[in-house]
Parts: C-alpha cells; sequence; structure tokens
C-alpha cells in the first residue's frame, strides 16, 4: 500500500508544476461550458425537448461538466509517451502492479481536478442560481455513481492508451476514444437525444457511467431502482474492465520492443 | 548457484518491411511483410554474486538487448533467463527487489519533482526503512556528491547530474543485482571518474554489477571478467587480465638519454626488442614483449650504456586490444570457462 500512496501523492505533487497550464484549461473549460449553456437556454427557451426544462438541462451540463473533468487531466499522454519511447522498461522493474501503479497515480491527480470542478461549478451556480439537490438515497446513489465514475474512467482510458502497443500511436487513439466517449457517454448530449436504438445500445455500454448514469440520478430522471440497476451496470464495467485491461497488458507485454538504450 | 542465468537467451525483433513514405504504409497494410533482426543469439551467460562483469561491445552488438531481458523487461524469443532461480516475469515483484537497473539514456527520476523526492517515492515503492535509506544515501553521497542535486528538479538536471541521481535511484533498494548500461555516456570527464569510482565502491560492497560500455575505459580497473559480444553472439567471455597477458603482453618504454647514442648500440644490448628514435635524438622507444624481458632488465641495460634522464613505461589498454578484437585483427579463438 506504501509503494501506491507514494505514487499517489508523486502525482499530486507533480500537478502543482502545471498549475498555469490548469488554470489555462481552466478558462477554456469555462467558456465552453458557459457556450452550452447559452445554447441550450435559447433552445428550451420555449418548450421542453426530449423532458428536458432549460432548469434541468442547466444541472446536466454542470454534472457532464464534472463528470468530463474527473480523470481528464493526467496520466494518459505519460503513459502513452512511455510506451512508444519505451521509458515503460523502467516501470517494470519496479515492484509494483502496473495497472495499480497507474491508478494510483490517477487517484492522486484527483484532487486538482476537483477543486477546478468546485471553483467552476461554484461560480456558475453564483452567476445562474442554485440547484435543488435529490433526497436521500437519490443523493447517495448519486456520490456512488461518482465515485465508480473514476475507476470506469481510468479503465477506459488506460485500456485504450495500452492500445499503444500495438498502433505505435497515439493520438489516434486519442482521438476515437473522445469521440465514441463524448457521443456515448452523453456528454454532448442526453442520450434521449440519440435515436432509439443507438440510446440503447449506449445505455448499456460502459460509457454511460461517465456521464449520463450519474446525470440521470441527480435529475431525478431516473427513479432509485431504475438508479440503482445503472450503477449496477458500472460496477460491472469496472470489474469487467479491470480484469479485461489486464489481459490487454499482458498481451501488449509480449509486443513490447523497447528501442535503443 | 549463479544468481544470474541465462541459456540459448535469443531475442530477433520484427521489424516491418515498408516501402517509403505513405505509400508504402498503405501497401504495408495489405501485403505484410517484416524483416527479422536476431539482436541476441543464443546466448549463455551465468554470473556469480558478487562478481563484476564488463559487458562489451560495439554499438548494435546486442548489449543493451540483453540487459532487457536479464532484467524481464523483454520476453525471450528462446532460450530462458533466471535471477536467483526465478522466472523474471512470472516473479516480475520479487525480482524487481532483487535487481536495479540503469539505463544511460533514460531516467527514473520524476520530471517534476526535485531528486530528494523522487529518491523518497522509490523509498516508499521498495518499501526501504527511512533509517536504512538514510544510511544509503549518505553513502551514495560520499561519491556522488549528491547533497548539491536533491533539491533541483528532474528536468532542471544537467547530464552529469542526472546521471549521478540515477545511479543513486537504481541503487537504493540495495538490489544484489545491478545492471548498469552505458552509465558514462555523454559524460564530461570529471564526472565520468567520480562515476567510475562509485562503480568500484559498489562492487567492493558485494553487489553483483554487469556493466555495459562501449567505452572500454569504463571497464579498466573494474571487472576481472570480460565478456565480448558481437553481432549478438558471445565472442569472448573469460579474464580480463588473461586478455591482457595474453594480447597485451607488449610493454613500450620510453626515455630520454643525457647524450644521443647510436641505434645499433642501444639495439645490440636489447636483443629481442624494437628500438626506434622519437621526436628528438635524446629520446628513443623501446618495444618488448613483457614475456621475454621485464622493463627493469631494459632499463638497466639501457642505464649500463649511457646515463638516463627520464623513462616511462606505456602498456596498451585493455580499449587497444578489444578494438583490435572489434575490427577482426585479433581473434580470441576460445572463450573462458562457461562458469
Ligand atoms: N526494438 C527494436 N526493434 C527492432 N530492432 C531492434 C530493437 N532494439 C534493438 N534492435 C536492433 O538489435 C540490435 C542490437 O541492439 P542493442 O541491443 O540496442 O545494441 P547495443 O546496446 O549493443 O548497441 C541492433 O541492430 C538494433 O538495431
Ligand atoms: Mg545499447
Amino acid at each position: 500500500m506504501r509503494a501506491y500512496r507514494a505514487l499517489a501523492r508523486a502525482t499530486a505533487r507533480s500537478a502543482l508544476t502545471y498549475r498555469l497550464n490548469l488554470l489555462l484549461g481552466l478558462g477554456t473549460v469555462f467558456v465552453q461550458l458557459v457556450a452550452l449553456l447559452a445554447v441550450w437556454r435559447v433552445i428550451l427557451a420555449q418548450s421542453s425537448v426530449n423532458g428536458f426544462t432549460w432548469p434541468q438541462m442547466r444541472v446536466y451540463l454542470l454534472v457532464a461538466f464534472a463528470a468530463g473533468t474527473v480523470v481528464s487531466a493526467f496520466g494518459d499522454f505519460r503513459m502513452a509517451f512511455r510506451i512508444l519511447d519505451g521509458d515503460v522498461a523502467l516501470d517494470l522493474v519496479k515492484p509494483v502492479d502496473y495497472q495499480k501503479a497507474r491508478f494510483a497515480e490517477t487517484i492522486g491527480g484527483l484532487w486538482i481536478e476537483v477543486l477546478l470542478i468546485g471553483v467552476v461549478v461554484g461560480v456558475t451556480l453564483a452567476v445562474t442560481g442554485g440547484v435543488r439537490t435529490p433526497a436521500g438515497p437519490a443523493l447517495a446513489l448519486f456520490v456512488v455513481s461518482m465515485l465508480l465514475l473514476v475507476p470506469l474512467k481510468f479503465l477506459i482510458v488506460y485500456g485504450s492508451t495500452l492500445l499503444c502497443f500495438w498502433t505505435q500511436n497515439f493520438i489516434g487513439v486519442q482521438w476515437a476514444r473522445l469521440a465514441v466517449m463524448n457521443l456515448l457517454s452523453g456528454a454532448l448530449i442526453p442520450l434521449a437525444y440519440l435515436p432509439g436504438w443507438l440510446a440503447t445500445v449506449a445505455q448499456w455500454s460502459p460509457f454511460a457511467g461517465l456521464t449520463s448514469t450519474p446525470a440521470l440520478i441527480f435529475l431525478g430522471r431516473v427513479d432509485v431502482r431504475h438508479g440503482l440497476t445503472l450503477v449496477a451496470v458500472q460496477l460491472g464495467w469496472v470489474l469487467l474492465l479491470w480484469f479485461g485491461a489486464r489481459l490487454m497488458w499482458r498481451a501488449g507485454l509480449r509486443r513490447l520492443t523497447v528501442n535503443g538504450g | 548457484m549463479p544468481i544470474v542465468e541465462a541459456r540459448a537467451l535469443t531475442k530477433v525483433f520484427r521489424r516491418p518491411d515498408k516501402g517509403p513514405g505513405l505509400a508504402g504504409s498503405v501497401k504495408h497494410l495489405f501485403a505484410r511483410r517484416f524483416q527479422d533482426k536476431v539482436a541476441v543469439d543464443h546466448i549463455d551467460l551465468s554470473i556469480e554474486a558478487g562478481e563484476a562483469v564488463a559487458y562489451v561491445g560495439p554499438n548494435g552488438a546486442g548489449k543493451s538487448t540483453t540487459v532487457k531481458l536479464l532484467s524481464g523487461i523483454l520476453v525471450p524469443t528462446e532460450g530462458e533467463v533466471r535471477i536467483d532461480g526465478l522466472h523474471p516475469q512470472r516473479d516480475r515483484m520479487t525480482v524487481a527487489h532483487r535487481i536495479g537497473v540503469l539505463f544511460g539514456q533514460r531516467t527514473q527520476l520524476w520530471w517534476d519533482l526535485p531528486v530528494r523526492e523522487s529518491l523518497a517515492v522509490l523509498r516508499d515503492l521498495y518499501g526501504v526503512d527511512h533509517a536504512t535509506y538514510r544510511k544509503r544515501l549518505a553513502r551514495f553521497d560520499e561519491v556522488l556528491e549528491l547533497g548539491e542535486i536533491l533539491p533541483v528538479i528532474g528536468r532542471k538536471l544537467s547530464l552529469g547530474q542526472r546521471m549521478r541521481a540515477d545511479l543513486a535511484a537504481a541503487l537504493i533498494h540495495g538490489p544484489r543485482v545491478v545492471y548498469l548500461d552505458e552509465p558514462t555516456i555523454g559524460l564530461d570527464l570529471a564526472v565520468k571518474d567520480r562515476v567510475r569510482e562509485f562503480f568500484r565502491s559498489i562492487r567492493d560492497e558485494g553487489t553483483t554489477v554487469m556493466l555495459t560500455s562501449h567505452d572500454l575505459a569504463d571497464i579498466e580497473g573494474f571487472c576481472r571478467r570480460l565478456v565480448i559480444i558481437d553481432e549478438g553472439r558471445i565472442i569472448f567471455d573469460g579474464d580480463l587480465e588473461a586478455v591482457k597477458d595474453r594480447f597485451a603482453r607488449e610493454r613500450i618504454l620510453h626515455v630520454e638519454t643525457a647524450r644521443p647514442v647510436p641505434l645499433e648500440t642501444l639495439r645490440a644490448s636489447l636483443p629481442g626488442a624494437q628500438v626506434t628514435v622519437e621526436e628528438s635524438e635524446v629520446r628513443y622507444a623501446v618495444r618488448f614483449d613483457r614475456f621475454i624481458m621485464t622493463a627493469g632488465q631494459a632499463v638497466t641495460a639501457l642505464a649500463g650504456l649511457t646515463d638516463l634522464v627520464d623513462f616511462r613505461v606505456d602498456e596498451p589498454s585493455i580499449e587497444d586490444v578489444i578494438r583490435r578484437v572489434y575490427s577482426g585483427e585479433l581473434v580470441l579463438d576460445e572463450t573462458g570457462p562457461r562458469r
């Protein structure tokens, strides 16, 4: 445990180095959020669409923003670079499990992301008015769902980064992942807006757990029983991906060549 | 039982055989063709605990690949590796505690953290207790002078500083075996000397060291065993001194005499040696085989002829010998005992 705590701490500290980048990033996401809010406000000004009213959409976008910011700033670039460059060789001679080590690093970077979410959500609420938090059980379920989102997103990012062993290229993989993630998670638009069959696929995919699930639970658009099912799906994917990623890692290692010294 | 053991160790790299440019890449997608490169070719090697081994060979010989195989980073195409009897992939965690690896061109320091914190993370990774950690750090500091670099952020280190910090990083957990792959690459002479002194100090503490270098000055005075690899094959494995004895028997005595002496006179008094005039007519070079005469005998013979002002004996370095092996000028016919 001490080893993984140390790794988490190391990332937590290095994160400070990038505070300027993060500040710039903060500006960008803030502008993005404001733009999305403005657009939906116009669309939903007259009447609700697919059952979403403007006040609901505002909350949805805020939750989506929070969910999108968690596990987004650290790890994947560094890990991909280390695989492509061969520095992963040095990770292999450490007495830690590679996957757990990367997860620990992700956890280490969380604090700065949470801080960022706090600031942006706080400012937005101050400007556009507060939100109604759901009742006890739904709130608890929301919290669980947000917590599950951390390993879930980590595993999706981690698994796709492992593809670098095969593709020898990270940017393509990252773009593909972002496209799929944005569409199927409900980060761009709620899944209810997708064509029926696609919405169904998305709902059962691991991606729904990245935005849609916590957002729907928070909004009360699903009752607690349905919410439990969605969270169970999240949990199921976390377990499945955790072991799936291990298989991938093992297969990837056999392909590892590490050019140069 | 040897601490490092490799049997018939082989690594074949498959390189895509692609035409140039995008067209080549697209064509490769449909007609996949590969070129096999045998980087390490059926190597047998065993290293006893406490041994210091120099692993040398020209660029591209397969040294780094061997190190990666011996540390479990790469999976062998054929053959196997045992570290302390353990399988480096199957027992990765246990093996990791017992080995330390340094790749001269890579760093294991955290780029954004001061060296002190990087080392502390490694301490926790390996579960080293604080007292031991402090003791080790203090000992490394004696030779590597870490003090001045501990507060420096990883990415701000100069190459020499980085290498010193990386050496400490590779050894902070007290590994039983260390592989040092090109640990002096790119360093200036002063740092090289310090780093070489460090190698000797860890060797003297009983750590098994495998030192890979193309800078042969690194191995002089460091180890007794020499392994030479060329094109993936071990072409020599034996005693370093024995190589020197056999192939570096020539000595050169440089003398300066008080007065010029005719060459014929000198040659007559030194049968079996070659005498030549050097830059001035009172300086001579005497080449002799040290098994035929000693430097003392040569000096005595000359002193009987004239007054000597100064003299100096040069021995060829192991560097010269190995360079002759690389160039094919010298063939080391028998590999030493395969322990
Ligand atoms: N990842 C790789 N893919 C393809 N060929 C490689 C790879 N790594 C090394 N090689 C080739 O294998 C040979 C041995 O390389 P290496 O072990 O790095 O040599 P050395 O360390 O002795 O200079 C070289 O010809 C090199 O080009
Ligand atoms: Mg090399």
